[in-house]
């Protein structure tokens, strides 16, 4: 419980297969690091024939689901084709396709939900399914479902050139450039690794409040590391850029500009000295920075815990939390973003929550059953990984929202402490909202300069004291693209100014 | 369905539609999870799974694909996916696929009881461990209690002769719970995850042990910035163990991506340190007869008194290396000879580490920086609880300065190995 890796991992091929194909043992409760290497590893597409189950069929599941009882009922169906080409040392080393389809039936009574799915999408198993679910159901209350019709949701994402339409060739091409760009950029680049993930996930989903939905979200994720070597030090550094779109995003980002800003890390950090360890001060650059907040914050704000009586927020509504310049928000709505799925995968529409404003707290992040617990709206937070998941509250796309401050301001009034221009990832503990993140790319400041790079340090607080801490924050919103693991996974963004955070421990290697 | 049948013939039918070698590689699974909280079933989540996995050598190229759909027409599809993506990836003479090796039967991998045990039982398992967890007054929140099974079937097949399965089972039962006092909150967990069904501790141990790691944490400390010895307690050398085994990964050192890649034969570590890759331990957890390829599992040093003995290849980076594929991997730190008590007790000043957060130890550069909770002690003591201190170093000092290692090796984990100390490491903290 409670850990939130955040790391794309380059999982040895073999491996990938193993996982991707649903890797077999149940672990309870331990933080579950097989589902952590279960992986978003980008999937393309074609609607399965399994998807055309007709509303009348449905709507006898969703009876049968109900049959013994329970407040709601739902049925996901889900096809999701993917691809994922690898190079590594300027070879194709591997390409892989993948087709996964599957239906899940959902039960929820009162606090309890039943759930079980099948991968052959058929009446007779979902009727299977929907019985094994219903057994949760078992003397609760009775209700009638509603029959079933198509409901109107807003989209947030374009797409104008489908990924099914793009040859394999011009996805080649795409890491060719990549790979050449980073190896130009200075001959102590010794081997760039690229990784290119596709993937069209068709849903559709039907419930007992007569909700029926059905569409498709093309997902990109395209990943450059980058490795130097100088003979004495070696630094892999990682660059990503993701958006739920159309081939078109290599138009707006080039391959060449995310190799050479890998490319720039690798060789800065190569003459990185040992981080100092101890309380300091941190500026944190703009962009995926902001995942800190993510995890130290965002988690803490989802509705499961809340609703459990043991999140870091329970009981905390409408209190000062932070700092007045601190407004943080999560916004399922922002064009083609990683984390806009336009509706979740319960059929809520996807909208723009405010969760912290001016430092008071305003919202939490709510699914269907979350909600219900806790008498608040639906906020279109319910997420889930495949048909192979039930729905639980997940962030989409989580910022801090530009302040007044220019990032040059805050360096300069900064005396001493730690530029942090980039983060691998990090965890929290939800219920204490004790967090970890370690520094990708980080920098000594000195009288109000940036100087000396430092290795990988470890950054740990609590989200109380981070976010009652920040005293600036910029007028530079940027974001970046991430994975988001509670147990399944999340395509999230994670955003920010350049802000600084007063006091926060440094896990370095000299005193 | 005969998923042995099914593979053989789609080896044949993968060389019928053009591949010069194909690899089959089916798995099925059937699992159960039971949540419960408060006393009553929080979710029940049933599923049956299965897939097909395929690797397609086409003119010394390689591709994959893989489906969980069945049907006939979709597994040609998913296999001419394949043998269409090894016609974009680069040929390397390297790409090939092993032969079928004899293997030994590991003993105990399934245990066709667990599926037996009733429903009913499986609840009340989780409800009355649940239930022994809340016991201790300090106990104030449980945030829920859980059964888990899981069985699977692996069937590989491929061109050069290979058709073999082996078919294991898992079960395990935990509890997570919080303790409050004042402001404060811990959470503590436990779960005894084990192959058979009969060796499943006690619920009154794991509950016990659970409501301890959360208890035992309230009130803590803050030290100063220091430099002091740190004691690894078990279930936190994982953080340590975790960056070795990746920068022994022979593809990584073929890459030059390790701090390990020329350290073969040499000294790397303290001559505590001694590092077992065993596949065929009966009832084992990492236990399998073969690994993703079908090649045979072994038991072999891999870190010999501190001196690297061998890296982990596949088939692939094994031909690169010219060498043999070593089959993949069950690791384990072999025990010594203090007890983990003894090892405190001769500690004048430094931290039990409990928890761990962070990468561990970068396989590429070896640095160690990670956020740290345990226990603090003076003079041989435990004097309170710490958190929010930060440990960090380079994995040549760390690892060259294990000075103690305890006798306390529990088999039932996978990737286990006993407490350890550290002589000294820079500590963050006030």
């Amino acid at each position: 419980m409670g850990t939130n890796l955040f790391e794309k991992r380059l999982l040895p091929r073999r491996k990938f297969l193993e996982y991707g194909l649903k890797s077999g043992i149940a672990i309870a409760v331990t933080p579950p690091l097989l589902t952590n290497l279960f992986s978003c590893s980008g999937s393309a597409m074609r609607v399965g024939p399994g998807l055309d189950m007709d509303k009348a069929t449905l709507d006898r599941v969703i009876a049968k689901a109900l049959s013994q009882g329970g407040d709601f009922a739902d049925v996901y169906l889900e096809n999701r084709n993917s691809r994922q080409i690898v190079m590594e040392e300027s070879s194709f080393k591997s390409g892989l396709y993948g087709i996964s389809q599957g239906a899940g039936v959902r039960v929820i009574s009162g606090d309890k939900t039943g759930y079980a799915y099948t991968e052959e999408i058929t009446e007779e198993n979902l009727m299977r399914a929907a019985t094994i679910a219903s057994y949760v159901a078992r003397n609760g209350k009775q209700i009638q479902p509603v029959n079933i019709e198509t409901a109107q949701r807003k989209t947030f994402n374009t797409v104008k050139q489908p990924l099914e339409a793009i040859a394999d060739s011009r996805r080649i091409e795409i890491m060719e450039r990549a790979n050449q760009a980073a190896l130009d950029y200075d001959p102590r680049i010794r081997m760039a690794l690229i990784e290119y993930n596709d993937q069209v996930r068709a849903r559709v989903m039907a419930t007992s409040e007569g909700v029926y939905l059905r569409d498709e979200l093309p997902l990109l994720f395209f990943i450059v590391q980058t490795m130097s070597d100088d003979g004495n030090n070696r630094h892999m550094s990682r660059e990503r850029i993701s958006a739920h779109s159309g081939f078109e995003l290599f138009e707006k980002e080039t391959p060449e500009g995310v190799a050479q800003r890998a490319s720039r890390e690798a060789i800065a950090m190569l003459d990185a000295e040992d981080a100092p360890a101890g309380m300091m001060d941190v500026v944190m650059e703009n962009g995926w920075g902001g995942v800190l907040i993510h995890e130290a914050v965002g988690h803490p704000l989802e509705a499961d815990n809340i609703a459990k009586g043991i999140g870091a927020f329970t009981g905390k509504m409408g209190q000062k939390v932070a700092t007045d310049v601190f407004t943080m928000v999560d916004d399922g709505t922002i064009p083609n973003f990683r984390g806009t799925i336009d509706f979740d995968d319960e059929g809520t529409q996807a909208q723009r929550n405010v969760l912290i404003d001016k430092g008071v707290l305003k919202g939490y992040m709510t699914d269907i059953l979350s909600a219900k617990q806790l008498d608040l709206p639906r906020t279109g937070n319910g997420r889930r990984e495949s048909f192979r998941h039930f729905p639980i509250p997940r962030m989409t796309n989580t910022f801090i929202e530009p302040g007044k401050d220019l990032p040059e301001d805050i360096l300069r009034d900064t005396k001493k402490g730690l530029y942090v221009q980039s983060l691998s990832g990090g965890s929290v503990n939800p219920v204490t909202g004790v967090f970890n993140f370690t520094c990708r790319e980080a920098y000594l400041i000195e009288n109000g300069h940036k100087t000396q790079p430092v290795k990988g340090a470890t950054l740990i607080g609590s989200c109380m004291g981070v976010i009652s801490n920040i005293d600036a924050v910029g007028n530079d919103l940027d974001f970046g693209p991430g994975i988001c693991g509670k147990g399944q996974m999340a395509e999230v963004t994670a955003g920010q100014p350049t802000v600084r955070i007063r006091g926060i421990n440094v896990g370095g290697s000299r005193a | 369905m005969d998923y042995y049948d099914l593979a053989a013939r789609l080896v044949g039918r993968g060389r019928r539609l053009g591949a010069d070698e194909v690899e089959v590689f089916i798995q099925s699974s059937r699992n159960l999870s039971i949540r419960v909280r408060n006393g009553d079933i929080e979710t029940i989540q049933e599923s049956d799974s299965g897939g097909v996995g395929f690797r397609v050598l086409v003119n010394g190229s390689m591709g994959f694909s893989h489906s969980n759909d069945f049907n006939d027409r979709a597994l040609t599809d998913t296999l001419q996916r394949a043998i269409a993506f090894a016609e974009l990836t680069t040929p390397d003479e390297n790409n090939t696929l092993p032969y079928d090796l004899p293997y030994t039967e590991v003993e105990g991998l399934y245990d066709p009881a667990i599926a037996k045990v009733a429903m009913d039982k499986k609840i009340d398992m989780a409800l009355e461990l649940e239930a022994l967890a809340m016991k201790d007054a300090r106990i104030t929140h449980s945030s829920g209690s859980s059964f888990g099974e899981g069985e699977t079937e692996v069937i590989i097949a491929n061109s050069r002769g290979m058709l073999k399965s082996y078919k294991s089972s898992a079960c395990s039962v935990g509890v997570s719970i919080v303790a409050e006092k004042d402001d404060q909150r811990h959470t503590g967990w436990e779960s005894s995850v084990r192959r058979y069904f009969e060796d499943l501790e006690p619920l009154d141990k794991i509950a016990n042990s659970a409501a301890k790691k959360a208890w035992e944490m309230l009130d803590p400390q803050m030290v100063r910035t220091q430099r002091a010895a740190v004691i690894f307690d078990p279930a936190v050398a994982r953080s340590l163990l975790g960056g070795i085994i990746a920068a022994i990964n022979g593809e990584r050192v073929l890459q030059g991506a390790s701090f390990l890649q020329d350290k073969m034969d040499e000294r790397f570590a303290s001559e505590l340190l001694t590092i077992i890759d065993d596949g065929t331990r009966p009832r084992g957890l990492g236990s399998k007869p073969f690994d993703g390829e079908g090649v045979p599992v072994s038991k072999r040093t891999l870190v010999e008194e501190g001196v690297l003995r061998g890296f982990l290849y596949n088939t692939y980076a094994a031909n690169r290396a010219g060498t043999e594929s070593t089959g993949t991997h069950n690791l384990y730190v072999k025990a010594g000879k203090h007890n983990p008590q003894d090892i405190i007790a001769n500690t004048n000043r430094g931290i039990l580490l409990k928890g761990v957060t962070g990468y561990g130890i970068n396989p590429v550069n070896g640095n160690y920086s990670g956020g740290a909770t345990g226990f603090w002690i003076e003079n041989g003591k435990i004097i309170h609880p710490v958190q929010g201190l930060t440990i960090a170093g380079s994995a040549d000092d760390i690892l060259n300065q294990i000075d103690m290692m305890g006798n306390d090796l529990d088999m039932n984990r996978s990737f286990t190995s006993p407490t350890f100390r550290i002589r000294e490491m820079q500590i963050g903290g006030a």
